[in-house]
């Protein structure tokens, strides 16, 4: 193995990755700028039309051009989905030139740099898919010995042998001369095959629908955000969304008129805190009851294994009292003398269950690892954050995305919380609330669809995008822990 | 560093209150710069008497010594040892550089002398080509390697391996065995060696303690205790193939064998259990007559079966001396080579 | 050229060679300061070790954790016990009007929305609750099972649908809640205009509007929490049909097993535990069905303008803390423990059935 080949591979990708992350950038900012410059209808007498934003037909300046709707969607439209290809692709490829061995370098890794090459030319990033391309004849001379030359003349006749085993129709079998039995055998394997056959369509037919109902609900989601009041109510919505009718300032209305973007601030507080309090109660005492032997190690888990069982509306209505005026009053209390934030992080900062799941971890690594450390004079805390830890590392990944995601779907106990506050404790919901709470409604009572639909997918994007980031660490995680928050 | 066992004792309690005792009253004093081999079946309590040495086990009673000093009660990381594990215990998630380095960090170590002695230590042990892999990236012999400079690069006093070979397989063995032999010879570390494997004690010790159920059986340089084993344990256990032992009687001076007088012997009159090693017998013109049950030739030596004392008893000679067809052998052994032991304590009678 | 950029990373080289080694040294410096401490302890034979015994330790590590379940966890369920016996508690003056110990059981018990159906009310909290238990969780544990099985017999475009079907996990609840609403209005709705392509008479067909039918809004409750949980259901099932060994369907094919067999009498079996774990979790979680309704219905729990409520047991619990009846806080312990006692009886009969029929 050509180790220099390697490395000058990786140095390239590390390039790549650095023109991709420029790339994002320019993606991300171009959308920005953009979407700040949408126009949203005026306000009169306080309040905004909604009704106007169909008809509007704004023209914008941009860089001392001028845009028409049409074009303005063009480049918003491709940014957006040029970012969303761009961010996971970047961190699964930042991950990869990590950990990436020359050991796990083969052809695979060569065709997929080809891939993505396209998609970056694609999204309009010559840099990238130059470097990516001229990457892959690396790897090819690396997997291979081939010289770039020597490659692309040995892809010709490997394409046509490929099309001639595929074209040239199978020689007709001499029958004759055969006895009985080795026909019969021939017959049997003839319709073993076309039984196959069949049932692996069966099989595809079968997993497509299913595939079609879960996706659906996300294409129409995303498709209806987009459309304008009359294209959302209308008796017969379309299917499809043309460029030009698009309403990128659906968004916007939600984001900032409909105050989404401070609910989402406080969601992103309320999933920091919490998160990162569960992790740190979490491991330490998933860390005693894993190594440290004490009396009553057995009798005081299985209690809190017991708890487990318990409705968690049990614990919210005590929670209550204990949070409002007469506990310790973070809620409930004269305007300005509330806490919201602490009352809606500090009952989230444990759970019993991924005290148990990271317990079963822990509990996998070899005791000699643990004693060779005590002989390094490694004491107890250290040894659980430069040993258990990272070794753990998966779990507590999983236990961190699955607390992020609780926290984005909390519903009940921050509208609990919130609910008493009235006008002030609507400053703090989250989004779930705002989701179900907000009055989407125009003056004449009609549901402004498109803006309440548009406000989900902006809830729905980010947990996609951060899915998408860590796919196969989230699937796994969650297909081996088998317990849900 | 001399290193000396008072006594020493472990006794494990169990929930339930039943107690084992593990190793129970061991004395030994092992000089300094030897390698000694722990040598015993599996659950006599080696890895105990090791990791009570390591002080990761407080012993039950007794003491134990580094030198003049009593290190009974010290903790494991002052008492200046390095451990290698059966199953190497090196940390998944660091490369082989940070494993090596890890134990370092914890002492007061200049940083430019610990990266200095890391290396040296990987090229001492052979691995100093493989600093930046993670040890899922190694070999089983390169992760052995590993794990002994990891427990050297502290320039411990005292070096430990628990059953370090047994997870390789069997060439690779042979060879880490003289491995090892080699870097303690060149570090000059005193060592203990724990194995239930008597080939690989013999090979590698310079001096050997057997255990059976956490008691010493005999401590001495292999080679002695395989020329003069002072119990039937020790016999039965070192040697391959194994020793020979049956009941056999000792009537007026004489040892009785199928019920004929085999040698005059000076001995009290009782029952004893005799052992003989096959590979001590030799195929001669005179000498007692066998009536053969089976031959094998196994290359250079031959193995021949004959009853003794209704024992099916077994010979290594050398092919040359012996025929395939004889239906009769005449053997010979040193009367040096014929061990008796008493039946109630099993240790070795002198005679001769 | 080159020389300048050698001696840049020279530089910075340096820079952080230096800041490591001053890292180092502060260490060096801790360890140093901590073994002297070390050192003298041993010297007036003083040690932790034994002073500090592993309870101690234990509880060191353990204490932020339980701190935080004492007071949100423990004292809670301790509390609600108290709770129960509170007549008309009365939560900002924290005053009661007397004593009782069933009253609040039967006031939930008796209550027309609780469990008696009133006549002018097709349903009751419990009945709904019993419905969407007993027909999504069958359906769901099936659908899963049939979905993992499939996938694990296919390999091209394998994570592509695993992927696919592993999203509604990773969306939030209220939103696609509202999308699904969305989708099933009455006129111009996505469903509405599906069935329209078949012939069926959309016109005024209500799933979660007014004009809608009960078992029609069951049926739009029931169809989304069986979408929302697939998800996670099936990731479970296909990593325990993959942790199978190959060994058992080898010996299966060599005697001519046929695949309905083979699923039924080896893989089903062979990840019994499995299910029957699903199964649990799944009522359970059935049982506590709330943000779904709340999504689809709001928090009324039911489309506007008609006469039935689709109100879950968890939902008619909340509305005395959140709504209308707020601050009677009593009678929403009494109604959680009785939630709290359906669980238990379904855990403790589902486990029991566990242990008889689940095969290793
Ligand atoms: N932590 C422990 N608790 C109870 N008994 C133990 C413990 N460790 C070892 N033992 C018992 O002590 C005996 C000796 O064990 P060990 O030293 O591991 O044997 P070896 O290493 O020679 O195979 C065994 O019978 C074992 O069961
Ligand atoms: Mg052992």
């Amino acid at each position: 193995m050509n180790k220099q080949l390697f490395e000058k591979s990786n140095k390239l990708e590390r390039w790549t990755l650095f023109v991709d992350f420029i790339a994002i950038v320019i993606y991300i900012s171009l959308f920005l700028i953009l979407f700040k410059l949408l126009e949203l209808p005026e306000v009169v007498n306080g309040s905004m039309d909604l009704d106007i934003l169909q008809y509007m037909e704004p023209i914008y300046q941009f860089l001392g051009s001028t845009l028409d709707k049409w074009q303005m969607n063009t480049i918003i439209s491709l940014s957006v989905v040029f970012t969303i290809v761009a961010v996971p692709m970047f961190f699964i490829n930042l991950k990869k030139v990590k950990i990436r061995t020359i050991y796990e370098v083969d052809s695979y890794v060569a065709g997929s740099k080809f891939f993505q090459g396209i998609i970056n030319l694609l999204s309009f990033n010559p840099i990238s898919a130059g470097l990516r391309i001229y990457n892959m004849f690396i790897l090819v001379k690396f997997v291979k010995g081939y010289d770039a030359k020597e490659f692309l003349k040995s892809i010709v006749p490997a394409v046509k042998a490929y099309f001639k085993r595929l074209f040239t129709k199978k020689v007709k079998e001499n029958t004759e001369g055969l006895d009985e039995y080795s026909l019969s055998i021939k017959t049997s394997i003839r319709r073993q095959n076309a039984a196959n056959a069949l049932r692996l369509l069966f099989t595809y037919i079968f997993l497509v629908f299913m595939a079609l109902i879960i996706i659906i609900p996300f294409y129409w989601m995303i498709i209806t955000s987009l459309k304008d009041f009359s294209g959302a109510t209308t008796a017969t919505p379309k299917f499809f969304i043309s460029i030009s009718r698009m309403n990128w300032v659906n968004y916007k209305v939600v984001l900032t008129e409909l105050n989404f973007g401070l609910y989402i601030r406080n969601t992103v507080i309320v999933a920091l805190f919490s998160t990162a309090g569960t992790i740190l109660t979490t491991v330490l005492a998933a860390y005693a009851f894993a190594r440290i032997e004490f009396k009553g190690r057995e009798i005081l888990f299985s209690i809190l294994i017991m708890t487990m069982m318990i409705p968690g509306e049990l614990y919210i209505i005590t929670n209550f009292i204990t949070v409002s005026k007469n506990g310790f009053g973070w809620v409930g209390m004269p305007t300005g003398e509330n806490n919201y934030f602490l009352a809606m992080i500090l009952p989230f900062v444990t759970s019993i269950s991924y005290i148990f799941f990271l317990r079963q971890s822990f509990k996998q690594v070899p005791e000699s690892l643990y004693k060779a450390a005590r002989v390094d004079g490694c004491s107890d805390l250290k040894f659980l954050m430069r040993v258990m830890v990272p070794i753990a590392s998966p779990t507590i990944f999983t236990i961190t995305i699955l607390n992020v995601f609780g926290s984005w779907n909390a519903y009940i106990w921050p509208r609990i919380i919130t609910g008493v506050g009235g006008q002030e404790g609507q400053a703090y919901w989250l989004i779930s609330n705002a989701l179900r709470d907000t009055a989407f409604v125009l003056d004449n009572g009609r549901v402004m669809y498109n803006l309440q639909i548009a406000a989900s997918t902006l809830v729905t994007v980010p947990l996609l995008v951060v899915f998408f980031m860590f796919r196969k660490y989230i699937m796994n995680g969650i297909g081996r822990s088998g317990t849900k928050g | 560093m001399e290193l000396r066992l008072e006594n020493l004792t472990k006794i494990f309690t169990n929930r339930t209150g039943i107690e084992t005792t593990a190793v129970k009253n061991l004395d030994i004093t092992i000089e300094s710069g030897t390698l000694v081999g722990l040598l015993g079946p599996s659950g006599c309590g080696k890895s105990t008497t090791l990791f009570m040495i390591a002080g990761l086990e407080k012993p039950t009673s007794g003491k134990i010594f580094f030198g003049d000093d009593d290190v009974t009660k010290l903790a494991p990381e002052k008492r200046g040892i390095g451990l290698v594990f059966q199953n190497y215990a090196l940390y998944p998630h660091m490369t082989v550089f940070n494993n090596i380095l890890f134990p370092l960090e914890n002492l007061d170590v200049p940083k430019d002398e610990a990266i200095k002695r890391v290396k040296e230590m990987a090229n001492l042990v052979g691995i100093g080509e493989l600093l930046d892999r993670k040890p899922s990236q190694l070999s089983g012999g390169q992760q052995q390697r590993v794990a002994i400079a990891r427990a050297l690069v502290k320039k411990p006093r005292v070096l430990l391996l628990d059953e370090p070979l047994s997870n390789l397989d069997a060439r690779l063995r042979l060879q880490m065995r003289e491995e090892i032999k080699r870097i303690q010879r060149e570090t000059g570390i005193t060592t203990i060696f724990v194995t239930h494997d008597q080939e690989e004690a013999m090979s590698i010790s310079d001096k050997m303690v057997v255990l059976d159920f956490g008691v010493k059986q005999q401590y001495a340089s292999p080679q002695s205790m395989y020329t003069d084993p002072g119990n039937l344990f020790v016999g039965k256990f070192l040697g391959n193939p194994p020793i020979n032992t049956f009941e056999a009687e000792v009537k007026k001076g004489y040892l009785m064998i199928n019920d004929k007088k085999f040698m005059k012997i000076k001995v009290p009159d009782a029952l004893y259990d005799i052992g003989m090693r096959p590979e001590n017998f030799r195929a001669v013109a005179e000498g007692f007559d066998v009536d053969v049950k089976d031959i094998y030739h196994i290359g250079r030596d031959t193995m021949v079966h004959f009853d003794f004392n209704g024992q099916n008893v077994r010979a290594l000679v050398d092919s040359d001396d012996i025929s395939s067809e004889d239906k009769v052998v005449h053997l010979s052994i040193k009367e040096s080579r014929i061990y008796l032991f008493d039946k109630e304590t099993g240790k070795v009678v002198n005679h001769g | 050229m080159a020389n300048l950029k050698n001696s840049v990373i020279a530089f910075f080289g340096k820079i952080l060679n230096a800041i490591k080694t001053f890292f180092w040294n502060v260490r060096r410096l801790f360890t140093n300061i901590k073994n002297r401490f070390g050192d003298f302890l041993d010297k007036h034979n003083i040690n932790f070790v034994t002073r500090f015994p592993n309870w101690a330790k234990a509880l060191l590590y353990l204490s932020p954790a339980l701190i935080v379940l004492m007071v949100f966890t423990f004292y809670p369920i301790i509390n609600s016990f108290a709770l129960v016996v509170y007549q008309n508690y009365n939560m900002t003056t924290e005053t009661v009007t007397g004593y009782t110990i069933f009253g609040n059981f039967i006031t939930v018990l008796t209550d027309e929305s609780f469990i008696v159906p009133a006549s002018h009310t097709a349903s009751s909290a419990v009945i709904n609750t019993l419905i969407i238990v007993f027909i999504s969780v069958p359906i769901s544990v099936l659908l899963a099972l049939f979905i993992a099985a499939a996938l694990n017999t296919i390999k091209p475009l394998k994570s592509f649908f695993q992927t696919i079907y592993f999203l509604p996990y990773v969306t939030n609840t209220i939103a696609i809640g509202l999308v699904f609403a969305y989708m099933f209005r009455t006129d111009g709705g996505l469903v509405n205009q599906f069935l329209g392509l078949f012939g069926v008479n959309v016109e005024g067909l209500s799933w979660v509007e007014s004009g809608a039918v009960y078992w029609r809004s069951m049926f739009v409750l029931i169809f989304y929490s069986i979408w929302s949980t697939l998800a996670f259901k099936i990731m479970v099932f296909l990593t325990s049909i993959q942790g199978i060994d190959k060994q058992y369907y080898q010996a299966a094919a060599i005697d001519a097993t046929p695949r309905g067999r083979i699923f039924s009498k080896i893989t089903v079996p062979l990840i019994s535990p499995m299910i029957f774990y699903i199964l649990v979790t799944s009522v359970i979680g059935a049982f506590k069905i709330y943000n779904s309704i709340v999504a689809l219905f709001g928090v009324s729990g039911a489309p506007a303008g008609v006469d039935y409520n689709l109100q879950s047991i968890v939902m008619y619990i909340y509305q005395f803390i959140d709504g209308s009846n707020a601050g009677n806080l009593s009678v929403a312990a009494a109604g959680s423990l009785i939630l709290f006692a359906i669980i238990l009886v379904l855990t403790l009969v589902q486990m029991q059935a566990s242990k008889r029929r689940v095969h290793y």
